[in-house]
């Protein structure tokens, strides 16, 4: 009995010690997240929970994350919200997210009121606006829908970009009967002439006029005087997720930047409307809105002199437009050691061309 | 038990004297108080991230920003417009209808099935149809908050002249009353109770209408307010806004309430 006691005891003292040895290297392997969860502000026709147009979209339609880390178990949990950006903020402050890509008026908008993240590559850099009117509408300009019912997506990128528009032209919203709609409602209300126009991407007007029910009046894409307006997308991480899982964000900027490699390349671009098609937006509606725009300038992850110049103009010109309370360091938001490295391990230092805050290749 | 129930008695007589002394207003901002104590207290120690939670003096202060811009007087101005156009539609409607079915029984038989299949949809199944009936600018609104309006003023009008005892046409009909005199002298006056409880539950529902149509398609009013508010991500806005709201609908009503009192009063010196 006795020795059988001390044996017990023995066994026990080797399983503690043994315990004790392993438990930090076990703690080593659950450092590493079950799952990212990856928002985006970005829903198909229908409200599917694919999008296109930026980088991310490209991403989460391949399957590319999942790809890298399935070997390490980890699960990617995709949030594609049909309210957006706005949307994605509550569920940022809710800490429901680790990953997300954005666009510039609510990433502008949360960052001022204090969600605490870091953007750690740009996504789709040159996001262009359309205005498009019932097919026997007989408005030719912006001027003829003087004090008619225009729909836009308020809080979201599209609001900012409304602005930055009506600026130029020397108009403001309250020229307008501004009517707030999400995007598949909206595009719904103009086919059914419920709004007589609407300022929203490209990509979801062409459908429309394919189908006889509309016409573009506008696309920003051919108009030189919005040259510099361009719509900015970039990829964020929260604080805490970086800090407590570097490596692993590390990967998903690896991945991120083949991707926009991948779709740099013109004998891609078909390919890529393709991938970006699935989200019901149809293949010719992506080849209009991006006519004359190469994959390569607009995809470039780069966090570049225009890039942190743009983001501090888009915070000013919220500003000005009461859109956002306080400020935003636009440079002081950008963290540039992931996409620096992952540049570096990929071979595509040199690969896309840095831009100056005027927009013009960097010697 | 016989210890708790003497102990909880004198507390309980205590609070009532307190409420008492204090009026009826004491005891009416007891659970306001309680719930503004916990938000405070919320907010301070961050169970909630104060972007989601803000503290009631971030929200007291973006009610002074408001009222300072004078957005908050445009916002409300327009807001009561659009419940005072479908209230006004909404009991005209109702009381018409309401007195039609309480005094017929033939256009009760009509009307009353329709009538009661119609108020079951809720207003969110009427809205495609609405929209492409009317469109979607001050019209549908209008009609949405008259539809909410119109329910319960036409079934507590049928009921408050129903409840007429049959003794007092017996009677109006012995003093040979005109049609006219009939209306003014007995119907109203026995229906009026049960009629102003139709008006305000009418009212209450007409604010709460509102608000509603005001998140789905709108450009200004306090509903809305509200819905950019959070679409910008300012949750003290929203809160301000439902501050607001709520407040408004409060005083809505005690404004009908002491308009009651007064047609009433005459009932209360009766007895």
């Amino acid at each position: 009995m006795i020795s059988r006691t001390r044996l017990l005891t023995r066994r026990l003292i080797l399983a503690g010690l043994a315990a004790s040895v392993l438990a930090p290297i076990a703690a080593l392997a659950a450092d590493a997240p079950k799952v990212i969860r990856i928002g985006l502000p970005l829903v198909g026709t229908g409200n599917r929970p694919v999008g296109g147009s930026w980088n991310f979209a490209t991403v989460q339609i391949k399957g590319s994350l999942e790809q890298e880390f399935k070997a390490d178990g980890i699960r990617i949990e995709w949030n594609n919200f049909k309210g957006a950006g706005p949307a994605l903020n509550e569920a940022i402050a809710n800490k429901l997210i680790d990953v997300f890509a954005i666009g510039d008026l609510p990433g502008i908008v949360g960052k001022a009121s204090g969600l605490k993240t870091k953007i750690i590559a740009a996504d789709n850099r040159r996001y262009a606006y359309a205005i498009g009117v019932p097919a026997d509408s007989q408005a030719r300009s912006i001027e003829d829908l003087k004090g008619k019912k225009l729909a836009i997506f308020k809080g979201t990128a599209i609001q900012l970009g409304f602005g930055k528009f009506l600026s130029r032209h020397g108009l403001s919203e309250k020229d307008f009967k501004i009517i707030n709609m999400d995007s598949n409602t909206a595009t719904a209300a103009l086919a059914t002439k419920d709004v007589d126009a609407l300022f929203t991407a490209p990509s979801a007007l062409y459908p429309l006029e394919d189908r006889g029910v509309a016409k573009v009046i506008y696309n920003e894409r051919h108009d030189p005087a919005a040259a510099n307006d361009r719509g900015q997308a970039y990829v964020v991480a929260t604080e805490d997720f970086e800090k407590a899982h570097p490596e692993v964000v590390q990967r998903i900027v690896n991945v991120l930047v083949r991707e926009a490699a991948w779709s740099a390349d013109e004998k891609n671009r078909s390919a890529l409307l393709q991938l970006w098609a699935k989200s019901g937006t149809p293949f010719s509606a992506y080849r209009r809105d991006y006519e004359g725009q190469g994959f390569k300038e607009a995809l470039s992850p780069l966090l570049d002199e225009e890039f942190v110049a743009n983001i501090q103009r888009n915070v000013s010109e919220s500003q000005k437009l009461k859109l956002v309370r306080g400020s935003v360091d636009a440079a002081g938001w950008v963290d540039r050691k992931y996409l620096d490295a992952a540049l570096k391990s990929n071979g595509l230092t040199n690969f896309w061309t840095p831009l100056d805050a005027g927009g013009k290749p960097k010697k | 038990m016989t210890t708790s129930f003497s102990l909880a008695l004198p507390g309980g007589q205590t609070l009532g004297h307190i409420g008492r002394r204090l009026g009826g207003l004491g005891l009416a901002l007891l659970l306001p108080a309680a719930m503004l104590y916990l938000w405070q207290l919320a907010a301070t120690h961050e169970w909630v991230t104060p972007l989601l939670l803000p503290a009631p003096a971030m929200v007291l202060q973006a009610l002074v920003d408001l009222h300072d811009s004078g957005e908050l007087w445009e916002h409300l101005g327009i807001s009561l417009g659009r419940v005072g156009w479908g209230y006004l539609a909404g009991v005209v409607l109702g009381l018409v209808l309401g007195a039609a079915m309480g005094l017929s029984k033939t256009v009760e038989a009509y009307l009353m099935p329709s009538f009661k299949a119609v108020s079951l949809v809720p207003v969110l199944g009427w809205l495609p149809l609405f929209i492409m009936l009317i469109g979607i600018e001050e019209g549908l609104k209008v009609l949405i908050i008259a539809k909410a309006v119109i329910v319960p003023v036409t079934i507590n009008t049928v009921k408050g002249i129903r409840n007429i005892a049959p003794g007092h046409f017996e009677v109006a009909r012995i003093y040979r009353f005109s049609p006219l005199q009939t209306l003014t002298r007995l119907i109203v006056p026995s229906a009026l109770p049960s009629l102003a409880t139709g008006l305000r539950l009418g009212l209450a529902n007409a604010w709460m209408a509102l608000v509603a149509v005001e998140l789905l398609a709108a450009s200004e009013g306090v509903g809305f307010l509200m819905v950019h508010s959070r679409q910008l991500f300012q949750l003290d806005m929203v809160m301000a806004s439902m501050v607001v709201i709520g407040v408004t609908g409060w005083v809505l009503d005690r404004i009908l309430q002491s308009i009651e009192q007064r047609l009433l009063a005459w009932r209360v010196t009766a007895y």
